[in-house]
């Protein structure tokens, strides 16, 4: 069974069609990456993936339950990241995550524990008691990114995860991402096409809220390239293309 | 269940790590403390003359001066009634705009939780930080008592006092609720201030306008009227109605508040 399911997603604000009959799957373990021109309506998939909207049209399932009928159980199994990080910032580092942990339903001792292990992940241990609104940029996202890792969900959905990070940072996290297939399934959207061909086995490309590819970027490079070793950005700039 | 008083636990976390509640805790204190002097000039005025001409021959209408409760602390609760009024508008406006305007609405709504946990969160939250705002007041009748003397010993009726406290801390309650409710409806807490001012002091207003109507919409516009709604309370009248009135506002208005949270997933 698929651990993520999606069938013929639609989504209409009024009269604009932000995403348009989407069918994708993803099996357990897997890393999809997400790629789309900005506007092609990622954020709004990922967003009805976490049962923040609900589909205009279409069914969603998260480890076999449906996102609109059973909601509270496919919220229990997505450690999900915004575009924008949600952050408090008049809180702690430690606190925010605390107030997150209790969200998901830890307590006690396996909270603090879980604290500590996701911090240490992150690389945040040594700013725990420092208040959010004074972290620089990639400090935030981590935390950012920390927030959804608590609780060890099997799914996560990260939109833009290495926005706001250095070249440096952004390596770490890429590999944390990529040491995360196999254990979590995860949904990854970016503007960066390398980070894709990185940590990605899959990539799905949608442009204009329909899905422009699907398909393992090995075979996409062939399909689509011109040349047999063409990049995905070569891929993507043709099949974005108006 | 938990998760709510987690959430209850982070609104009064940031309420005090902000300057917000004390910039609030400040002006109730303040304004009571003027209202509080004023009173007391008042009583001690009256005392006199009621001293030099006894009081047989003064107006009934300075009969409640006889007594620090009637004299001056029911006085007083009046006058805390309308500063809660003014002030709850600012401790409630940010409890859903600010979510909503920094992103973090999204989080709360993608954990998983429920949008009634959510809304019951928010309100006890915002309980605790009305209740503390409300115990500074109380600091004026212990400050009577303790330097207060009266013929019959005890300088102030306590009953009274407390029931009257009880009074203000329901509409406290009340006020926290519809304000909560108008947090729900926008992004932006300047204007979910003012609204929830606005739609409390027109319901004050109520009861101006029921004295001069005719009736019958004099008694309709009467019993929906908070403050005579709560003339009663503040006097040392325990009345089941206005408990079971401010409780259907405040259930009515959650009601509301959860039925915002809920649909704006499909907004």
């Amino acid at each position: 069974m698929p651990m993520i399911e999606v069938q013929h997603l639609t989504k209409r604000y009024r009269d604009r069609v932000a995403v348009d009959d989407l069918t994708f799957q993803v099996e357990a373990g897997e890393i999809l990456g997400f790629l789309g021109p900005n506007g092609a309506g990622k954020s709004t998939t990922m967003k009805i993936l976490t049962g923040f909207l609900p589909p205009s049209e279409g069914v969603v399932r998260v480890g076999g339950f449906d996102v609109e009928a059973q909601p509270l159980e496919v919220k229990r199994r997505i450690g999900y990241l915004p575009e924008m990080p949600p952050l408090y910032v008049e809180m702690t580092v430690r606190g925010y995550l605390r107030f997150v942990a209790s969200l998901k339903g830890l307590s006690g001792s396996a909270l603090k524990a879980e604290l500590e292990r996701v911090a240490a992940l992150m690389g945040v241990t040594h700013v725990m008691d420092r208040v959010i609104q004074n972290l620089s940029k990639g400090y935030k996202q981590r935390v950012g990114i920390a927030q959804a890792l608590l609780g060890s969900p099997p799914v996560l959905i990260l939109d833009e995860p290495t926005e706001g990070l250095d070249p440096a940072q952004r390596a770490e996290l890429r590999a944390l991402i990529k040491g995360l297939a196999g254990k979590h399934t995860v949904i990854l959207s970016t503007h960066i096409l390398p980070e894709v061909t990185m940590t990605c086995q899959k990539v799905l490309i949608i442009h204009q809220g329909k899905m422009a590819a699907y398909d393992d970027i090995s075979q996409l490079a062939r399909i689509h390239g011109q040349a047999e070793n063409a990049s995905l950005e070569e891929v993507f700039i043709k099949l974005t293309a108006a | 269940m938990r998760t709510a008083l987690a959430i209850a636990r982070k609104e009064l976390s940031i309420y005090f790590t902000t300057p917000w509640a004390y910039a609030v805790f400040t002006a109730m204190a303040a304004l009571t403390a003027f209202y509080f002097m004023d009173l007391l000039q008042a009583f001690n005025d009256v005392q006199g003359v009621a001293r030099r001409v006894g009081w047989a021959q003064m107006s009934p209408d300075f009969n409640m001066y006889r007594n620090l409760t009637d004299g001056v602390v029911v006085e007083l609760w009046g006058s805390v009634l309308v500063i809660t009024l003014v002030v709850t508008p600012f401790l409630s406006m940010r409890l859903f705009a600010e979510e909503k305007r920094n992103r973090t609405f999204e989080l709360l709504m993608t954990a998983p939780v429920r949008p009634i946990e959510i809304v019951l969160g928010k309100y006890l939250g915002g309980l605790g930080v009305i209740s503390a705002t409300l115990a500074l007041t109380l600091v004026f009748p212990l400050l009577l008592s303790a330097l207060g003397h009266s013929e019959s010993g005890l300088a102030l009726e306590w009953s009274t006092v407390l029931l009257g406290y009880g009074a203000l801390l329901l509409w406290g309650a009340t006020c926290m609720a519809v304000g909560l409710f108008i947090s729900a409806l926008t992004e932006s807490q300047m204007l979910a201030a003012f609204l929830t001012f606005c739609v409390l002091l027109a319901w004050m207003l109520l009861g101006q306008v029921a004295r001069r109507a005719e009736e019958p919409l004099r008694s309709a516009l009467s019993y929906i009227a908070c403050d005579l709604q709560l003339q009663g309370m503040i006097k040392g009248v325990l009345d089941a109605q206005s408990l079971v009135f401010f409780a259907s506002v405040i259930g009515f208005s959650l009601f509301l508040t959860h039925r915002t949270v809920d649909a704006q997933r499909w907004a």
